[in-house]
């Protein structure tokens, strides 16, 4: 089953020591994105790069510090993802929150029910 | 599809043991041919013969019988043939590639669509698109893990450039929610494949996105490239036309 949609897609850029109520901030991100049910979050870390503080941040075995740069990706449309900036207002402390306008499809095996909410 | 007319025959004969990367070269141009989106192609094995090197080969003797002349037969319009010959003769090796016209009397039928060719590899300048694919890591294609198969679909089909990235984290369409399912025990192998060329080479390709993936994300974003070479993008931006895009959130800056 294919559906096309017009959305946003939204890029969350952050260390990956950052952390949110005790939890690393990507978990919980991930988190409220999945109770908002937001259709597509992916998180990617990176090896090496530096944010607004202009600390390098390095994945590595070779070093205690594990501050490897992480970009969250979210995918939804632009009703579901305006329900989500305001949390990430509060939750993104230091780092880059980068929005862009995408056409996207979502394919589905026809037996799985459509997704509920938005 | 081909129609009833004109055509050209290409057969390719080879040696059975020679290989390219480590795999059989009648395989990975079996591969070759099938992405290009040939309309059939067909691999015999002969059960003896012999080569330029004039060794006879044959299937009498065990030690040798890897060494077995394979013959690989497509008929397609004579635009296409002249589009590939370059890379099969690459591919090929020491084998023989050889062309003869032939008239197709009928056309094999399919009950499906066949995606466009489009052999040429332009260059592009200034606005291009970048298509981006989320999958699970896990899922399967013809055998093989379906991202491993979109790669190799979308090199046969002149893609400019892509890369496949592994999340540590994610869900999605290709992913059902299981709302009683703790939140990270089903995250890993998010993976997203980020494909960048013109609006049109993407579409074209995707006819062959829809064959391939059952459950997943596909995302179109218009992309300026700054500098183009043959082998690799050194950089790219995305557009963040601030008439189209929604407002940025200022909230993750100090």
């Amino acid at each position: 089953m294919k559906e096309q949609f017009s959305g946003c897609m939204v890029r969350v850029h952050f260390g990956e020591d950052d952390r949110w109520q005790g939890k690393p901030l990507h978990e919980a991100i991930v988190a409220r994105c999945k109770q908002l049910e937001i259709a597509e979050v992916i998180v990617f870390r990176g090896i090496e790069g530096f944010g607004s503080g202009s600390r390098i941040r390095r994945s590595g075995h070779w070093t205690f510090s594990k501050d490897a740069p992480i970009q969250l990706s979210i995918i939804d449309t632009e009703e579901q993802v305006a329900r989500l900036l305001p949390l990430l207002d509060t939750m993104v402390e230091e780092g880059l929150v980068a929005t862009s306008r995408v056409d996207a499809i979502r394919y589905r095996r026809s037996s799985q029910p459509p997704r509920s909410g938005s | 599809m081909l129609s009833p007319g004109k055509a050209v025959k290409v057969t390719i004969y080879l040696s059975e043991g020679s290989t390219h990367h480590g795999v059989p070269i009648y395989s990975s141009i079996l591969d070759f041919l099938f992405y290009r989106g040939v309309a059939g192609a067909t691999v015999t094995k002969g059960i003896a013969g012999f080569g330029a090197d004039h060794h006879m080969h044959s299937s009498n003797l065990i030690d040798i019988s890897d060494h077995l002349p394979i013959k690989i037969e497509f008929i397609e319009s004579r635009e296409t043939v002249d589009a590939m010959l370059g890379k099969l003769e690459e591919m090929a090796g020491t084998g023989l590639i050889e062309t003869q016209e032939t008239t197709i009397a009928k056309p094999a039928q399919t009950s499906r669509a066949r995606p466009k060719v489009h052999p040429e590899h332009l260059k592009i300048e200034g606005k291009a698109q970048m298509m981006r694919i989320y999958l699970s890591e896990e899922d399967r294609w013809n055998g093989k893990p379906l991202y491993k198969a979109l790669v190799e679909a979308m090199r046969a089909n002149d893609i400019a450039g892509v890369t496949v990235y592994r999340g540590i984290l994610g869900y999605g369409a290709h992913r059902r929610m299981h709302k009683d399912e703790s939140l990270f025990s089903a995250h890993h192998g998010s993976v997203m494949l980020s494909a960048i060329d013109t609006a049109a080479k993407l579409r074209a390709f995707l006819p062959m996105v829809d064959r391939m993936v059952e459950e997943g994300l596909v995302v179109f974003s218009d992309v300026d490239i700054i500098k183009y070479a043959y082998r690799a993008h050194d950089a790219q931006t995305e557009t963040q036309s601030p008439a189209q895009a929604p407002p940025r959130s200022e909230g993750g800056l100090p």
